[in-house]
C-alpha cells in the first residue's frame, strides 16, 4: 500500500500517534478567538497570527469588542495581528503557506490548504489553545479515502456543485482524511474540493496527482446542488443535500457570493462573465464578497466590480461574511438566501426564520437574473 | 378639541435630539407600536413603560433637533403624549409634531418652575400653569391646530382628498419677476416657486415642489400612511425619486427587508420609474442625477436634504406622513425664514477643506443658531469652492438647525447643471436683501476643525486636539463621501500603512464616486493602506452596522453627526472632521494635522 499525504507530512502511518510542531497556527474572530480565555503562555509566538476577518467591518459593538480583546491579546503574547486582507484561511493559502507545511486553525475548512500540498487541522479553541502553549498538537493519523476525479463539470454547474454532490454521497467522513486525486483542475478547483471536503467530518483534505483510489467522483455527473437548513451550528456537519431543484418554485431574496469558495478571483471571474448582458431581477439582492484585499483588487483592476456594480450588486468589504447576524447581507424573515458560504443554520444570516442554502457561483447568478 | 386640559410633566433639557427620542437603531423597526417602548431608551429608560396618555413633556430650546425622522414625533404620540413645552423646536420636528396630533407650545420660564411629575394646565393660545406660576403663551397658527383638531395629518389629508383636490396653482414667476431685487436667495426660490411678486419672513407660501425624494428608512411607514389615507394615485410620480442607501445593503435582519420590500412596492403601486436600490447615498445621488436643480424646490424624507442648497435649490427635510400628504396633493406649506448671510473671505489653505468652514461656522452659531433660519453662503471663498464643497457646506447646514443652506448660482453650478447661466443667475444675494444678521469669516486664518463628543457644536481648533487615539475612522456619508473627498483621502494614504490596531473604514457616496474610485486607483490605494470598502450607503454615519464601536473606543468620521450611541454604544466617543484630517489620522492613529504631513 502506497504512503498517503497526511502519512508523509505527518511522517506517521494511519493508525499511528503523530506529535506535531505546527508551521502557523492562525486565530481568528470567527470563533476561535475564543482561545484568548484559555492561553496563559506561548511557547512559538512567532508561528501565531491573529486576525480579524469575520463580518467586516463590525456590525455590532460586540464585534468592535471582540477586535480590542484579541488585538490585546496579540499584543500580550507577541503574536503578529493583522486585518483589512480578507479571509484568513485564503490569506494563508494563497501569500504565506509553503507545500509541506502544517496549518493549526480553529475551522475544519482547514482543508484548503491540502490543494497545494500542505495540511491544515481545524480544531476546537481549548485544544488550539494547548497548542499554542506548547508548540505541540498530537493526533492518530487518520485513514485516507482516496477519491478519483474524472470528467468535465456540466454547464451551469461548479465545483461548489461537485463537492456537494461528494459529500452527499459521503454524509460520514468522521475520522478519514480526503485524498482528490487527478482530474483537470485549476488550483482554485482543488482549493474548493479540500476545503469544503471536511463538512461532513473529515479530519482534513488533499489534492494529488496521484494515488490509491477508493471511490470516483465524476464531474460529468454532477448537478446543481444545495446543502439545506439546519438548525443549529452543532448539527451544520449533518445538514442534508439536496438538488436545486428542490427549491423549485420558491422565490429566492438574495444570493452572496464570497468567502473561500465564492469570493475568489477565478470565482467572481465567472460570475462576472455569466452577468453579461443580463439584468439583476428586481427583488432579489445580489451581495459580492472579495474573499481577500488581494481578490478585490484583481477584481477592481480585471473592471469585474465595476461589472457587478452597474448588474446593481452590493459589493462587500473583503473578508468572511458567511455568519452575519448584523451586516451587510443580513436575512429577514421567511426569506430565503443562495449563499456560497458554507454555514446554512438557522439564523447564520439573519432571522433564525430565514431559509440559507449553499450553492455554487453558477446556481447564484442564474437565479440573480430569474433562471432559477 | 380641549383648549385647557392637564397632564404629568416628563421634564428633560436643551438640546434633546431625534436619536435621544428614539436610538437611530430603532429607526427602522417597522411598526411604531413595537418602536414606542424604545423612546428615550437611553436617556430615561423608565419612559417607555411608565408613560401615561396625557403626560406633558417640558424641555429646554432645540426639542428634537438633528434628523428629520417622523417616529421621533410618532413614538411620542404612539405613547399618549399630548402636548410638548419647550423653549424652542427643531423645524422638522415641530411639523411631524403637530402633524402626528401633539400640541407644541413655546414658552421660556415654566422649566424653572417644575419638576418632572408635577401636573402642569394648559390653556391652548393663553399660558401653563404649574406650582402655582402660570406663564402666558402665543398663538398657535390655525392650519396647525386644524390638523391637531382633525387627529393628525392623515386624517386632515383623507378630509381635503374628499372635498375634492385642485390644482388651481398659481403659475411661477417669470424670468423677469424673479430678477426683482431686495430679496434673500430663499424669499427668491421660494416667491418664484409659489407664484406671489413679495413675501417676507414669516408669510406661510404654498409651494409645488419640482421634486420628492423619498429613502428606505421611511417606506414602511410611508406605504401605511398612504394607504391609510386612501391614496389610489400620487399627483406626478415622475416628480418622485425612491433611493434606498439607509437599509441596503439589508443589514438589521428583522427590519430592513421590510424597509425594501415596500420601497418597491409603493414604485410599483404609484408607477415611480426613479428607483434607485442601493446606488448609494440620496443626497448625493440627487444632484448627481441632476433631480435637484438650482432654482427649484425639493423635498424629501430626510433632514440633511439641505445639500442641495450648494446648488441654490431650496430643500428642506420633512417627515413621512407630510410627504405621502404632499405626494398626493403635490402642495407642501413653508413659512419663509429669515436669513443669515454668511460671507467667506480669503481662501482655503493647504490641508484645510470646506468641512472645517462648516464645522467652524457650527461651533460659533451652536446647534440652534439657525433655527428655521436659512444660511446664505456668499463671498471670494464660496465661490471658490467646487460644487462638491458646496454641497459638503449645504449639507451641515442642517445642523445648525437651518431650513435651508443656500449657495449662489454661479458659473460652475451652470457647468455641473449643463444649463446657461443666464437661466439661474438671478440665484444671487442682493445687496439690498435684509438679512437678521451677516457672517463674516476669513478663510486664511482657518486651521482644520473637528467636532467633537457628544454633539455637532462641541467644535476646537486641531491643535486643541491633535495627538488623540483613535480605534477607527470612517470615510465616507453625504457629507464627505464625494470623489473629491476619496481623492483627498486617497493622496494622503497612498503607499503608506495604516497602524494595524486602527480599523479604517472607506465608504464612497455613490456607485459613480465607487466606480470612479475604481478607475482612478483610489480604491487599490485605499486596500493597500489597509482600509476596508463597504459598498455606497449611509452606513455608519446613520448608525448602520458598518464600523460599529464599543464601550469608551473612539471614531473618526467625516459625517455629519456624533450624537450619542449614533456610532456604537452610548459610551463610544464620535468626532467628526474632513477627509485630509480623517486620512491623516488613519495614518498614525491619533487626531494629525494634514498640514504637517511631508
Amino acid at each position: 500500500m502506497s504512503e498517503r499525504m497526511i502519512e508523509r507530512l505527518l511522517g506517521a502511518a494511519a493508525g499511528d500517534t503523530a506529535i506535531i510542531s505546527p508551521d502557523h497556527v492562525l486565530v481568528t474572530n470567527g470563533s476561535s478567538h475564543a482561545v484568548r480565555g484559555y492561553v496563559s503562555k506561548a511557547a512559538a509566538p512567532e508561528k501565531v497570527l491573529v486576525m480579524y476577518d469575520h463580518n467586516i467591518p463590525s456590525g455590532s459593538p460586540e464585534d468592535a469588542k471582540i477586535f480590542g480583546e484579541i488585538l490585546r491579546f496579540a499584543k500580550q503574547y507577541g503574536f503578529t495581528f493583522k486585518q483589512a486582507k480578507g479571509i484568513g484561511l485564503k490569506y494563508l493559502a494563497d501569500e504565506i503557506v509553503k507545500p509541506g507545511q502544517i496549518v493549526i486553525t480553529g475551522t475544519r475548512h482547514a482543508g484548503i490548504f491540502g490543494a497545494s500540498g500542505a495540511v491544515g487541522f481545524g480544531i476546537s479553541s481549548t485544544e488550539l489553545s494547548r497548542v499554542i502553549e506548547n508548540d505541540r498538537y498530537e493526533l492518530i493519523v487518520p485513514k485516507t479515502i482516496g477519491v478519483k476525479v474524472t470528467g468535465t463539470l456540466p454547464e451551469n454547474t461548479g465545483m461548489i456543485d461537485a463537492a456537494l454532490s461528494f459529500l452527499a454521497a459521503h454524509p460520514d467522513l468522521k475520522c478519514k482524511a480526503v485524498e482528490f486525486i487527478g482530474g483537470d483542475l485549476s488550483d482554485h478547483d482543488k482549493q474548493v474540493l479540500c476545503s469544503m471536503a471536511c463538512e461532513t467530518g473529515a479530519v482534513t483534505a488533499f489534492w494529488t496527482e496521484e494515488g490509491e483510489t477508493e471511490t470516483v467522483l465524476d464531474l460529468a455527473e454532477v448537478v446543481p446542488m444545495l446543502r439545506m437548513p439546519c438548525s443549529d451550528i452543532l448539527h451544520q456537519t449533518r445538514a442534508p443535500f439536496a438538488p436545486a431543484s428542490y427549491v423549485e418554485g420558491r422565490t429566492i431574496q438574495a444570493g452572496q457570493i464570497g468567502g473561500v469558495n465564492g469570493g475568489a478571483i477565478e470565482d467572481l471571474r465567472i460570475a462576472a462573465d455569466m452577468i453579461e448582458g443580463k439584468k439583476l431581477k428586481l427583488r432579489f439582492r445580489l451581495t459580492v464578497c472579495p474573499a481577500t484585499s488581494t481578490d478585490y483588487i484583481l477584481a477592481a483592476r480585471e473592471g469585474i466590480l465595476t461589472k457587478f456594480i452597474e448588474y446593481g450588486a452590493q459589493i462587500s468589504a473583503a473578508g468572511d461574511h458567511s455568519i452575519v447576524k448584523q451586516g451587510a447581507g443580513a436575512m429577514g424573515h421567511g426569506e430565503l438566501l443562495f449563499t456560497t458560504g458554507m454555514f446554512t443554520f438557522a439564523g447564520c444570516m439573519g432571522c433564525d426564520d430565514a431559509t440559507v442554502a449553499t450553492a455554487s457561483v453558477e446556481t447564484i447568478i442564474r437565479a440573480s437574473y430569474g433562471e432559477i | 378639541m380641549e383648549k385647557e386640559f392637564k397632564g404629568k410633566i416628563w421634564k428633560f433639557g436643551d438640546d434633546i435630539d431625534t436619536d435621544t427620542i428614539i436610538p437611530g437603531k430603532r429607526g427602522t423597526i417597522p411598526t411604531i407600536e413595537e418602536m414606542k417602548k424604545y423612546a428615550f431608551e437611553l436617556l430615561k429608560p423608565e419612559f417607555g413603560s411608565t408613560v401615561q396618555p396625557g403626560d406633558i413633556l417640558v424641555a429646554g430650546s432645540n426639542f428634537g433637533c438633528g434628523s428629520s425622522r417622523e417616529q421621533a414625533a410618532t413614538v411620542l404620540s404612539g405613547n399618549g403624549v399630548r402636548c410638548i413645552i419647550a423653549k424652542s423646536f427643531a423645524r422638522i420636528f415641530f411639523r411631524n409634531a403637530f402633524n402626528s396630533g401633539i400640541i407644541l407650545i413655546t414658552c421660556d420660564g415654566i422649566q424653572d418652575a417644575c419638576e418632572g411629575g408635577d401636573i402642569v394646565t394648559v390653556r391652548v393660545g393663553e399660558s401653563v400653569s404649574v406650582n402655582g406660576k402660570t406663564f402666558p403663551i402665543g398663538q398657535i397658527p390655525e392650519n396647525l391646530l386644524a390638523i391637531v383638531e382633525h387627529g393628525g395629518l392623515i386624517e386632515d389629508t383623507k378630509m381635503r382628498m374628499a372635498q375634492g383636490l385642485s390644482h388651481d396653482w398659481n403659475p411661477e414667476l417669470d424670468d423677469a419677476a424673479r430678477r426683482k431685487n431686495g430679496y434673500t436667495l430663499v424669499e427668491k426660490i421660494l416667491k418664484k416657486n409659489a407664484g406671489v411678486d413679495h413675501v417676507v419672513p414669516g408669510d406661510i407660501v404654498i409651494t409645488h415642489p419640482d421634486m420628492f425624494m423619498i429613502h428606505d428608512i421611511y417606506t414602511p411607514y410611508l406605504k401605511d400612511t398612504l394607504e391609510k389615507m386612501g391614496a389610489k394615485k400620487i399627483d406626478d410620480p415622475d416628480k418622485v425619486t425612491i433611493i434606498f442607501d439607509h437599509c441596503m445593503p439589508t443589514a438589521v435582519a428583522h427590519n430592513d427587508y421590510v424597509h425594501y420590500d415596500a420601497g418597491i412596492d409603493i414604485a410599483e403601486k404609484f408607477g415611480i420609474e426613479k428607483l434607485h436600490i442601493g446606488e448609494g447615498i440620496c443626497h448625493t445621488i440627487m444632484h448627481e442625477k441632476r433631480y435637484a436643480k438650482p432654482g427649484e424646490i425639493a423635498t424629501a424624507t430626510d433632514s440633511h436634504t439641505t445639500t442641495y442648497g450648494g446648488a441654490g435649490c431650496f430643500c428642506s427635510g420633512i417627515g413621512t406622513a407630510e410627504m405621502a400628504a404632499a405626494l398626493i396633493t403635490g402642495e407642501l406649506w413653508f413659512k419663509v425664514p429669515d436669513a443669515i448671510k454668511i460671507v467667506l473671505n480669503g481662501h482655503l489653505q493647504n490641508g484645510l477643506m470646506s468641512k472645517d468652514v462648516i464645522l467652524k461656522i457650527l461651533g460659533d452659531i451652536k446647534a440652534d443658531g439657525g433655527q428655521y433660519k436659512s444660511l446664505e453662503f456668499t463671498g471670494p471663498a464660496a465661490h471658490e469652492m467646487s460644487m462638491n464643497e458646496r454641497f459638503t457646506v449645504a449639507n451641515m447646514a442642517l445642523e445648525a438647525g437651518a431650513k435651508c443652506g443656500l449657495f449662489e448660482a454661479d458659473e460652475k453650478t451652470a457647468e455641473y447643471y449643463e444649463m446657461p447661466l443666464s437661466e439661474i443667475d438671478w440665484i444671487r444675494i442682493d445687496n439690498d436683501a435684509k438679512y437678521e444678521k451677516v457672517l463674516v469669516y476669513n478663510l486664511d486664518e482657518l486651521e482644520p476643525q473637528l467636532s467633537c463628543p457628544q454633539g455637532v457644536d462641541n467644535v476646537h481648533p486641531i491643535s486643541e486636539i491633535i495627538g488623540t487615539k483613535m480605534d477607527e475612522v470612517y470615510i465616507g456619508s453625504c457629507t464627505n463621501g464625494s470623489i473629491e473627498d476619496m481623492k483627498a483621502a486617497a493622496d494622503i494614504l497612498r503607499g503608506k500603512h495604516v497602524p494595524e490596531d486602527l480599523r479604517v473604514v472607506v465608504v464612497p457616496a455613490t456607485n459613480y464616486v465607487f466606480e470612479e474610485s475604481i478607475r482612478l486607483g483610489y480604491i487599490e490605494d485605499f486596500i493597500k493602506a489597509g482600509c476596508v470598502i463597504s459598498h455606497p450607503c449611509c452606513g455608519l454615519c446613520c448608525g448602520m452596522p458598518y464600523g460599529l464601536m464599543y464601550d469608551d473606543e473612539r471614531i473618526l468620521l467625516t459625517a455629519n453627526r456624533n450624537f450619542i450611541g449614533r456610532q456604537g454604544t452610548k459610551k463610544t466617543l464620535s468626532y467628526l472632521s474632513s477627509p485630509k484630517v480623517a486620512a491623516a489620522t488613519a495614518l498614525t492613529g491619533y487626531v494629525t494635522d494634514p498640514r504637517t504631513l511631508g
